[in-house]
């Protein structure tokens, strides 16, 4: 009985059934849903009606505020996945090392990661806060600061501090993909290099670096699509005030559709999030991968 | 043997019968209502109502009527209702403060088809007048607040301010005289352009410039020159230094806790900061007075209402469809009667919208008469018309953007082309 089902070709298939069952009604449905919706007709109450073709799409891209939102999230994905893949790799390599205290400093790092984002978002709003903020209060007792700073003097600053959140939040993630590539180096490619006169920056360009690569492509491909799509932080910040300067796509579209009623662009936006998403994780895996097979 | 037990099973399959029969006869009614504070929910569906709730005491008296309510946050209200809507799953009744989209799209019910009369008449007139559209009242107000000046007294002494500004002119003396008294240390006023109420920031300088959103045939005119000076002038007190580093982000909740912790010496607020500043644990002492205005205009307050309105349902017949209005109407009898109503409208600290509340909620806090006659003289938002919402996002909009250095007149004259195209 065992061996025919071995040999059957469709028995894998009944095997993955659940998973392409639950896929299909949690992923791919809604997916489809908002396609459709894309192309229909919205009123302001939220009626769909029939299919008006473009229209949502050419209404987002008239949008005044789409192509500042469009290099505001360029920025958004670009300096909060690349910093956070740096910083998150060196912390990697520190936790890497053996030193005193090792696993406290390894839960340590976890805990902004385990913290959910809205709560974080509000800290740091706290902490920069002007009046009573944190920051202000503990450099005037410290004595660096005579008077307190506004942290968000400008749009500008304050899109900054959004990506320093970012940032922050987004190193733990970074940090233990690097570390499970980094064990699973084996010693004595180290151990090699050194005899033959190696040093740290030898080793890590060609021991490290293309060991941990698969880890990095991980962590990076889910970094773009989390970080693209990541909502609390410039929503608990500023609500991409003022005047939509820091909003990024997913805050604006939010906005557009539960605030200026306009669900119909609003919808044609999240598509257009979805095509850019699928392309610049799908172009970066594959660049990955080829650097991978010429290795 | 066999006998008895088959008229036990008849008995059983009768019984079972007319239970089936009770509960084809029971309506249940499907209720969203926003989360005015930290009581709303405890109040419906809590201990919050004499150790009972609104539901329970309900159902209790209205046998067959359900109540599938859900408290939702002002928060997500939106998206909900939305969501609801695109699903084709109507809420039966909503609470919520905007209502021309629904009605404009035909999704509500007229208020004369399931409102009874004794309770239409006792709503005020003004309040109902704010939920016309096309001659149909198409819903009812719940409770409103208003808006006035408090201002810190002892602050405007300390800073040699005789008395409460009247005209914008004193009012920029005073919050220079604050600004040079303190040096930065306090904000002479509180401004909150953000996207949570920088509408009402838009309304208290227009109104009080005789300008507005509308001209008195209701058409817009958001682009007037009484707008663009006073989006200037309330813009320029922020350029001046007068108020709080960033109205863009900083909200009215912000400000008024910033007022109770004497961090602000002035700022519109609603009838609610007294509660607020008591709650802080701070002694302030403050009083209210007239928003200010502009010299040969009159001062206007700002009157806010949210409303209770019904959807139509389809596929009902004729008597389905009469006992649902009813069901309707005595959730509305229900929730208004004055032992219901004057608790609701107390607990946050809101004002009343029917007349029969009135007497018992002056007994309780004779500060309230003072507040019904500010109510009487104030200006509501059109929020009759549909494009409201796009008129309130749009000067939100203009007053972020001359933040940063727009120019007024241009983003005001661009939103009213988008409005009259």
């Amino acid at each position: 009985m065992n061996e025919i089902l071995v040999r059957k070709k469709w028995v894998p298939y009944l095997w993955l059934l659940p998973s392409i069952i639950l896929m299909s009604v949690f992923v791919v449905f809604p997916i489809m849903i908002v396609f459709k919706l894309a192309f229909s007709e919205i009123s302001r109450a939220g009626v769909v009606g029939g299919f008006i073709g473009f229209d949502n799409f050419v209404a987002a891209f008239n949008d005044k505020a789409f192509g500042t939102v469009m290099l505001n999230t360029l920025v958004w994905v670009v300096s909060v996945v690349g910093l956070s893949t740096l910083f998150g790799f060196i912390v990697a390599m520190a936790l890497n090392t053996e030193f005193f205290g090792r696993k406290v400093a390894r839960s340590i790092v976890v805990f902004p990661w385990a913290t959910s984002l809205v709560i974080q978002a509000s800290v740091w709003n706290y902490i920069i806060k002007y009046e009573y903020g944190n920051l202000n209060n503990v450099l005037l007792n410290l004595g660096i600061l005579k008077n307190a700073v506004n942290w968000r003097l400008t749009y500008q600053i304050e899109f900054a501090w959004e990506c320093g959140v970012g940032i922050f939040v987004t190193i733990p993630f970074v940090t233990f993909c690097v570390l499970s590539g980094l064990q699973s180096i084996d010693a004595a490619y180290y151990e090699a290099a050194t005899v033959d006169g190696a040093g740290f920056w030898k080793k890590l360009r060609h021991i490290t670096l293309p060991l941990v690569r698969p880890s990095l492509t991980v962590s990076t491909v889910l970094n773009i699509i989390y970080v693209f799509n990541s909502f609390p932080i410039v929503y608990t910040i500023t609500k991409g005030a003022p005047a939509n300067k820091t909003d990024t796509m997913v805050t604006l579209l939010y906005m557009r559709a539960f605030y200026d009623q306009q669900k119909g662009p609003a919808t044609a936006m999240s598509v257009i999030g979805f095509v850019i998403l699928c392309i610049a994780a799908g172009a970066y895996m594959m660049l990955s991968m080829r650097k991978e097979d010429e290795l | 043997m066999k006998k008895l037990f088959a008229l036990l099973l008849a008995l059983m399959m009768a019984l079972s019968c007319a239970a089936f029969a009770a509960a084809e006869d029971e309506i249940t009614l499907d209720v969203i209502i926003c989360q005015y504070g930290p009581n709303t929910e405890n109040w419906f569906l809590g201990t919050g109502m004499d150790g009972t709730n609104f539901v329970a005491k309900f159902e209790a008296e209205n046998p067959g009527i359900k109540l599938n309510l859900d408290v939702v946050s002002w928060n997500d209200v939106y998206q909900e209702v939305s969501t609801r809507i695109e699903n084709k799953r109507f809420p039966d009744i909503l609470n919520i403060d905007v209502f021309a989209d629904y009605a404009a799209e035909g999704l509500l019910m007229p208020v004369s088809e399931y409102c009874p009369e004794e309770l239409y008449k006792d709503f005020f007139p003004q309040f109902i007048e704010q939920s016309v559209m096309d001659g149909t009242v198409w819903a009812v107000p719940d409770l409103a607040s208003a808006r006035a000046l408090y201002y810190n007294v002892d602050m405007l002494k300390e800073a040699g301010v005789e008395k409460a500004p009247e005209t914008w002119a004193e009012l920029e003396d005073a919050c220079q005289a604050i600004l040079d008294y303190y040096g930065g240390e306090i904000y002479p006023w509180g401004v909150d352009m953000t996207t949570d109420e920088g509408q009402a920031a838009f309304a208290y300088y227009a109104w009080g410039n005789n300008g507005g959103f509308v001209d008195e045939e209701g058409n817009w005119t958001v682009n007037s020159d009484a707008n663009v000076e006073s989006v200037k002038f309330s813009v320029g007190l922020v350029n001046k230094g007068f108020t709080n580093p960033n109205p863009a982000t900083q909200t009215r909740y912000d400000l008024q806790d910033m007022f109770a912790a004497g961090k602000i010496a002035m700022m519109i607020a609603p009838n609610q900061l007294p509660t607020i500043v008591k709650n802080s644990g701070n002694e302030i002492n403050f009083a209210t007075a007239d928003i200010p205005h502009n010299e040969g205009a009159g001062s206007a307050s700002v009157g806010i209402m949210d409303r209770i309105m019904a959807f139509k349902k389809d596929g009902l017949t004729e008597e389905e469809n009469a006992k649902r209005n009813e069901a309707i109407g005595k959730f509305l009898t229900f929730f208004y009667r004055p032992e219901n109503y004057v608790g609701w409208v107390s607990m946050e600290d809101f004002l009343p919208a029917v007349n029969s509340a009135v007497a018992a909620l002056v007994q309780a806090n004779p500060s309230f008469e003072a507040w019904l006659n500010v109510l009487a003289n104030a200006k509501f938002y059109p929020t009759a018309k549909p494009e409201w919402n796009s008129v309130k996002q749009g000067v939100i909009n203009v007053e972020q953007n001359a933040l940063i250095g727009g120019d007024v007149k241009a983003l005001l004259d661009e939103l009213q082309a988008s409005l009259t195209k």
